[in-house]
């Protein structure tokens, strides 16, 4: 275990833009709620300031989340190629680490610990700003983002987010990685060009759209698995507020849907299969040593 | 004493490109051993197997394990620098220390500290910051700190100017070298390591073609000066290499008759760098 804590650490030493980045969005969300315009119309029943507070945080969180996704993909498609790359593969096999552990911290690092630093970049960001908007503007919005309990339910919601999404696109995850340890040059193209040969070719000799299907859940078919649809009367409920209908979470436990998303038999399918590429890359960074 | 390489027909094909064409040697506890060989030989296939690096065929134990499957264990024991392993640019010199201290069990801080402080390198300096000796130095000073069974190094000296080349030496000799280790090391600069070599294996083709003790060289080997006049005879006692120096004809010969050899010329024993180039001149005989 402790070799793993020192192969993330690595990773955090290698990769600055991990926790730079997120701390360079919150700083510039913090700077705007500092000197951009705060007077935002002014809000008045309680039930308006749950929905409002509520919104501003999570879309607070999804900017990060976003941002994170898109690093977190690169940081998996480069990680084990960069090694290569830069010639320090050799002096990396040179230390008593296998590469099964190698391939599993860099995993590890790009689904669980890199989401972590920006869930706690969001959330010490989001506290922020809270403050400073009630201060700014406590005449028109004040205290609806200074909520503890709608905070604490995001805290629950970012968390199950991390973990549920970590094995949903697992399968993602496996195969950037065994690009990352297979390909000489060109990751980005190789990461693309296969599944996409595969779409057109079925598509041309079969005229079947098996791999486009499966591609297309897989990137989408996340959240519709992992949470309750907006027509679950149990986890929404709409209100109307000066005659605007405004649909809102009854609240975070009531979207969440672990049952839903551990019984869906495409969250195992994706664990297979992500398990077979991750399976694949450890082969390639024991065999391909050198570019 | 106790074997620690073992190879076996050792056989390592890259498509139809046979770089190393069932290799037979071992390596023996507390030897300082040189891989020789000119560039393509099989040298560094040979090293990458030892070292668990890649596949091949054929039977390899070292220190009792099958290298490729099984090269993290035998990384605790065994640690190399290869010639193109290369320090990663981010990697600040106490970020190395404190990763290999923290992941190698034979690792010893004190040590590699001690390395160090000869140098100007400080800690918070990162390897991009460094010039080609100074990383090699630090790679040094972190394998150096490991106590391994089996030190392999690969072309070392590379980028070293020849004070910092011979100072490596004398560390690995003086401070390192004792007879719970083995060193193997390659190098094509064979006159900087002949000195400190008690085996030498040179590697042609992918074929073993000498695998000796360096106390056996002179009773294996000889070379014998000879005049002009005496060539004629000294080519009938079939010399495997010949050439002209100064006037006189160098023959070297294995397994020699030393005492119909003294007859024609002053015999000497040849230096492991002359016994390179007249094991490996092909047909120069």
């Amino acid at each position: 275990m402790n070799t793993y804590s020192w192969l993330v650490r690595r990773e955090f030493w290698e990769n600055r833009a991990i926790w730079i980045v997120p701390i360079v969005i919150g700083a510039a969300l913090t700077l705007a709620a500092l000197f951009g315009r705060a007077d935002i119309a002014a809000v008045s029943s309680p039930a308006q300031n749950r929905v409002l507070g509520g919104t501003v945080l999570f879309a607070f969180g999804v900017t990060f989340f976003v941002v994170m996704s898109i690093y977190s993909s690169w940081y998996l498609l480069d990680c084990l190629y960069a090694d290569r790359k830069d010639r320090s593969v050799l002096f990396w096999k040179s230390l008593p680490i296998s590469d099964t552990a190698t391939v599993l911290a860099k995993l590890f690092t790009g689904l669980i610990a890199i989401p972590l630093v920006y869930f706690i970049a969001a959330d010490v960001s989001t506290l922020l700003i809270a403050f400073i908007i009630s201060v700014r503007a406590r005449s028109t919005i004040g205290n609806s983002l200074w909520q503890p309990d709608v905070w604490l339910q995001l805290q629950a919601l970012w968390l199950y987010l991390i973990v549920t999404s970590a094995i949903w696109y697992l399968p993602f995850a496996g195969w950037l990685l065994a690009v990352s340890a297979w390909a000489k040059r060109a990751v980005i193209l190789w990461s693309i060009l296969p599944p996409l040969a595969l779409y057109l070719l079925e598509r041309w000799f079969f005229g079947t759209h098996v791999v486009g299907t499966a591609l297309g859940d897989r990137t989408l078919g996340y959240i519709p698995r992992a949470f309750h649809a907006m027509s679950d009367q149990r986890a929404w409920v709409t209100t109307v507020i000066d005659n605007d209908a405004i649909t809102a979470p009854a609240s975070v436990w009531s979207l969440l849907n672990p049952l839903g998303f551990v019984s869906s038999p495409a969250t195992w399918i994706g664990v297979i299969v992500g398990s077979a590429f991750i399976a694949g890359a450890i082969q390639f960074r024991l065999r391909h040593a050198e570019l | 004493m106790p074997v620690l390489i073992d190879a076996r027909d050792l056989t390592k094909k890259y498509g139809t490109h046979v770089a190393l064409d069932h290799a037979n040697f071992a390596v023996q506890t507390g030897r300082i051993v040189g891989l020789i060989g000119p560039n393509g030989a099989g040298k560094t296939s040979a090293l990458r197997a030892i070292l668990g690096l890649t596949s091949y065929e054929g039977r390899l134990r070292v220190l009792g394990r099958e290298p490729f499957s099984d090269r993290a264990a035998l990384m605790k024991d065994a640690c190399f620098i290869a010639d193109v392993a290369v320090l990663p640019a981010w990697l600040r010199v106490d970020q190395a220390i404190d990763f290999v201290a923290g992941v190698h069990p034979r690792f010893r801080r004190d040590r590699a500290l001690a390395l160090l402080a000869k140098s100007q390198i400080t800690g918070k300096r990162r390897m991009r910051e460094l010039s080609k000796g100074m990383k090699t130095q630090v790679h040094l000073a972190l394998t150096m700190a490991i106590d391994a069974k089996l030190l392999v190094l690969d072309e070392p000296t590379l980028g070293l100017d020849i004070l910092a080349r011979r100072s490596f030496y004398d560390a690995l000799v003086n401070d390192y070298m004792d007879e719970t280790r083995t060193i193997l090391i390659t190098t094509h600069q064979v006159e900087e390591v002949e000195n400190l070599l008690t085996d030498v294996i040179f590697i042609d083709k992918g074929r073993i073609v000498l695998d000796s003790s360096i106390e056996d060289i002179a009773t294996r080997y000889a070379a014998v000066a000879v005049t002009d006049d005496n060539v004629a005879a000294a080519r009938a006692e079939k010399p495997f290499y010949q050439r002209r120096t100064l006037g006189k004809t160098l023959l070297y010969f294995e397994r020699p008759d030393f005492d119909r050899l003294s007859g024609l010329g002053e015999v000497l024993t040849p230096s492991v760098s002359d016994l390179f180039v007249a094991k490996l001149s092909h047909g120069a005989a």
